[in-house]
Parts: C-alpha cells; structure tokens; sequence
C-alpha cells in the first residue's frame, strides 16, 4: 500500500481550502480514492457497484463540505460514513458474496510473504466461517465490525462515522464479534477464549 | 489467534487493487466541482501505470507513455486519402528517434531508430507490436515538401516527422494508425533511469570500443545510457538490423518487468510519471477514454513481439525488402 508523505496538509485543511478553491477537493480523492476502493472491493467484490460507489462517496462528500466539523483533521471516519451508507444500498449483493465465499475458498495471495502464508493457512480454514458469521449479522453490526476490521477505524472513528455513540459501538461489535466467534468455533477448535 | 486478526486476514485476501478506470470516477468529481466536464491529469497518471504495469509486457512501457503523453500532445495525424477504418481494432505507431543523440546540423531533424506498430485487435483479447526495420527500402508517399519516392522507411521521419512516418506506414500496409507516440533516446534513457535500470542477461560479452559499451557475460544492470547504448549495437552479432530489433525487444522485456516493481515504490513512480510526461509526445486526439480503454485492453491480453516478415534487397544486400506474401498477409491480420 502505498506510504502517504510524512508532511502534507491535514485533510481538514484541504476541506476547508475547497470551501474558497472546490478544486483541492481533488486532493482528498487522490488520498483515498485507493483506500475507499479496496475496502468496498471487500464487501461487494470488485467490479459491480464498487468504482461507482467510490465516485458518489466524493460526489456526496464535496456536496456536504460545508458542513464539515473542521476540527476533525483526519476526513477517512467521515467518507467511511458516507460508503457506508452507499454499500447498504447493495446489501443483496453483498450477503449474496458472503454466502459464495462460504462454499469456495478463496484463492490463496500469490505474493504473500512466507509469514503471512502460514499465517493465511489458519485463516483460510477460517474462511468459510467467517463468511456466514458475516452473512448472518445483522446490518448494523456488519458496519461496525468491519470499519473497525476491515476500514482499520478506532472506536471513536466507527462512532462518527456512523453517527452514533461509542457506548453503541462498543455494544454492535461485541455482539458481532461473540457471533463470528460462535461461527469460528465450529470449524476451529484451535481457537481459545480471548 | 484472535477472531479480529482472521476476520482482517479474511478481508485481505478478498481486497482488490483499484482499476485504473477508477479515474473516471475522479473526472466525475471533477466534474461537479466545476459544474462541467473537464479533464485533470496528474492524478491518474498513476492508476494508468498501476493497470498497465501489472502487464509484464512490451505495452507496459509503451502505454505510459501514451497515457501520460498529454503534455505534449502536438503530433498531427496525415492530411489527404488514408485507409479506411473498417474495425474496431486499435492501432498505435511507436517511434523512437535518435534526435539530440550526436552533435548535428541545426536543421536535421533525426531519425527513426525504431518502429513499432502495437496493434489491439477488436475483441482486444490478443495485442501484436511489430517492429519495422528501420533498413526497410521502400516506397515513400509524398508527404510534406518531400515528394515520393524510393528510401529507406526511417527517412521519413527527418523529412516530415511523425506525421509523415504514420503517412509512411499506412501507405505501405494499409493499416489505419489511430494513435502515435514518439520518444528520443535521451527521453529513453531517462525512462529506463526513472525505472532504476533495468536487468539484462547476455550471452556473450560485449566490448564495443565505438559504442563505448563493455559488458560481461551473464546478468547486468543498465542504467539509461547503457541500455540505448546496447539497443544501438551495430557490430554484435552478425551486425544487422534484425539483430538490434531483437535487443531492442529483450530491452523493452526489460523495463516492463522492472515497471511492474516500481508500482510498489512511490517515490519511483511519480518520478517515472514527470519523466514520461516530459519526454514523450502524442498525437492530439488521444483522449481520456481512449487511453483508458488502451489500458485496459492490455490488461487482460496477451502480446507477441514480431518483426515484419523480410529478405535482404535484392538490389542492395545491406537492406531489406518486405517479403510477400507473408509480409502482406501480416499487415491483413492488422486491419
């Protein structure tokens, strides 16, 4: 993945410089353009919705600018909000993709290192498991738990990014959790309690 | 392990890189920006590099420099009677100049070193560059102020530039050229540099005192002057032209398997980026949606690198003439 430089301006900065100069929203395109793509390339696979789905996450986005809480430097909770919302638009797509990935396998990454290869065998047998925990979860955990996986976001972040209390994070991910966890502990009897 | 790490493992092997045409998406958003269409370049510079890089092809390095070409796009396409354009297939002549190689007369414009035409055909599934030996003897169109007649098929790049080679070329095969792209050696070897040299493994040694280029046996690193220096041999091998095409060709191998390294590298492939964008020039009507689509045909196609069919001129033995009917059925194929 690529390294953002060690000194640029703060996302906020950019938003706020949009307000008098729209074209350095841009900027925040190029920034996460890649990232918003790789995590809905996750949920709904790639092609389909998930190029379109980046494209009106900005769109949505530059329209909303202004009402941008500029004290937030760091704008990723906030477009992850947006996506968010966009993919749940596609959610037959994306428990229809959950459901496949039950059955088969996914393919093996070729270029991993050799660590994450012998990291990736016990995973890979967690794969169908995982797939129907996420299958099943109802919606609202699904975000959660995948912001915080998947999206890398803290707690705070999934929190504003959804627009609900940490407390409610904190709740939706356990709850999700202890189901991926149920559905893990069917197929890998290695896993032991936290 | 913990079911937090398994789900992130789970999520990497499902995650996906973005297509290059994810810029459309950024011309979309620029488009509300400023209320209308308009294009932007810098951005996707990269997204085009990343889609086509991943093609361990010649058209890895070619599409670059097509993709990227938009500073310069000032070659003009022939005027007057041009072949028909009768399939969807894609046609892109590239040329590599010795232009500013050698001190020269003000007014000479420089040569073709290379010709390759990159021929995408209409279900885009399998790519073709042929190369044209720059000895070719052949009949020239009037083109220009330069009237027709019989020369060799890289003299029409100093009497009339790109223009006239595209003229050239299509007169010869019958092949309608849609796009053009242009690079000198300088501009080469500030794009091998861009790569970080690039890797080459010989066979045999080579110690050329006029090229000034000694190289061992086996594998070696070349940085931009080297490798022009290597594709320009005369006196390796038996010191033919097909001779250079052919390193030509192993070069070009070269700098696209060192392509798809460098998109792990940013600092690289921005560098690479300015560099092709200061040294290659296109022809005006490339657009946006063209070289996107360039650029995804590659991606999922396969090339072979030919030269055009050919036998030593019957009339000099120095040079070459197309033979037929291969030659013809060749340009055919290309239709």
């Amino acid at each position: 993945m690529i390294t953002q430089p060690a000194t640029r301006d703060a996302d906020a900065e950019l938003i706020s410089a949009s307000l008098t100069e729209p074209e350095a929203f841009a900027e925040l395109f190029d920034r996460y353009s890649g990232m918003l793509y790789r995590y809905v390339s996750r949920r709904l696979g790639p092609g389909g919705p998930a190029e379109d789905l980046v494209g009106e996450t900005f769109l949505v986005a530059f329209s909303r600018r202004g009402s941008y809480d500029l004290a937030h430097a760091d704008a990723r909770p906030w477009l992850f909000g947006i996506l968010t919302k966009l993919v749940s638009r596609h959610h037959r797509t994306e428990a229809a993709r959950y459901r496949a990935l039950r059955r088969a396998p996914v393919e093996p990454d070729v270029e991993s290192p050799a660590d994450r290869v012998a990291a990736g065998v016990t995973a890979q047998a967690a794969g169908p498991g995982l797939a129907s925990a996420l299958a099943a979860l109802p919606a609202k955990d699904r975000d959660v738990l995948l912001l915080i996986a998947w999206g890398d976001l803290t707690y705070e972040e999934a929190a504003r990014a959804l627009g609900v209390p940490i407390g409610t994070v904190r709740s939706r991910l356990n709850r999700g959790r202890r189901k991926v966890r149920a559905a893990l502990g069917d197929t890998n009897p290695m896993l032991g309690e936290e | 392990m913990d079911d937090l790490k398994l789900l992130r493992d789970f999520g990497r092997r499902l995650e996906h890189e973005p297509p290059a045409t994810l810029v459309r998406q950024r011309e979309r958003l620029l488009g509300a920006v400023e209320g209308r269409p308009r294009r932007r370049w810098f951005g996707w510079m990269a997204a085009g590099l990343v889609a086509v890089a991943t093609v361990a092809t010649v058209a890895a390095v070619a599409v670059p420099a097509l993709l990227l070409g938009d500073l310069r796009r000032t070659a003009q396409h022939p005027v007057g009677a041009r072949p028909a354009k009768v399939t969807e297939a894609l046609n892109v002549l590239l040329v590599g100049t010795d232009k500013g190689s050698a001190p020269r007369m003000a007014d000479d414009k420089g040569r073709t070193d290379s010709i390759i035409l990159l021929h995408l055909p209409a279900d885009r599934k399998r790519t073709t560059a042929v190369s044209i030996p720059r000895d070719s003897l052949v009949q020239l169109p009037a083109c220009g102020s330069a009237p027709a007649r019989t020369d060799l098929i890289n003299s029409a790049y100093n009497r009339g530039g790109l223009t006239c080679t595209v003229k050239a070329v299509e007169s010869l095969t019958d092949v309608r050229i849609d796009h053009m792209a242009e690079v000198d050696f300088a501009g080469f070897g500030r794009l091998v540099d861009a790569l970080g040299g690039i890797e080459v493994t010989l066979k045999r040694a080579v110690d050329d005192p006029k090229a000034k280029l000694t190289l061992p046996a086996g594998k070696s690193l070349l940085d931009g002057e080297r490798a022009v220096g290597y594709m320009r041999l005369r006196s390796v091998g038996d010191g033919s032209d097909i001779a250079r095409i052919k390193r030509q060709q192993t070069v070009i191998r070269a700098m696209a398997k060192k392509a798809g390294q460098v998109l792990d590298e940013p600092a690289k492939l921005k560098t690479l980026a300015s560099v092709v964008a200061d040294s290659v020039t296109t022809d005006t009507e490339l657009d946006v949606e063209r070289m996107i689509g360039i650029a995804m045909s590659l991606h999922d196609s396969t090339v072979k690198l030919v030269t055009v069919p050919w036998i030593p001129h019957p009339e000099d033995r120095n040079r070459i003439a197309w033979k037929q009917p291969e030659a013809e059925k060749l340009f055919a194929s290309l239709r």
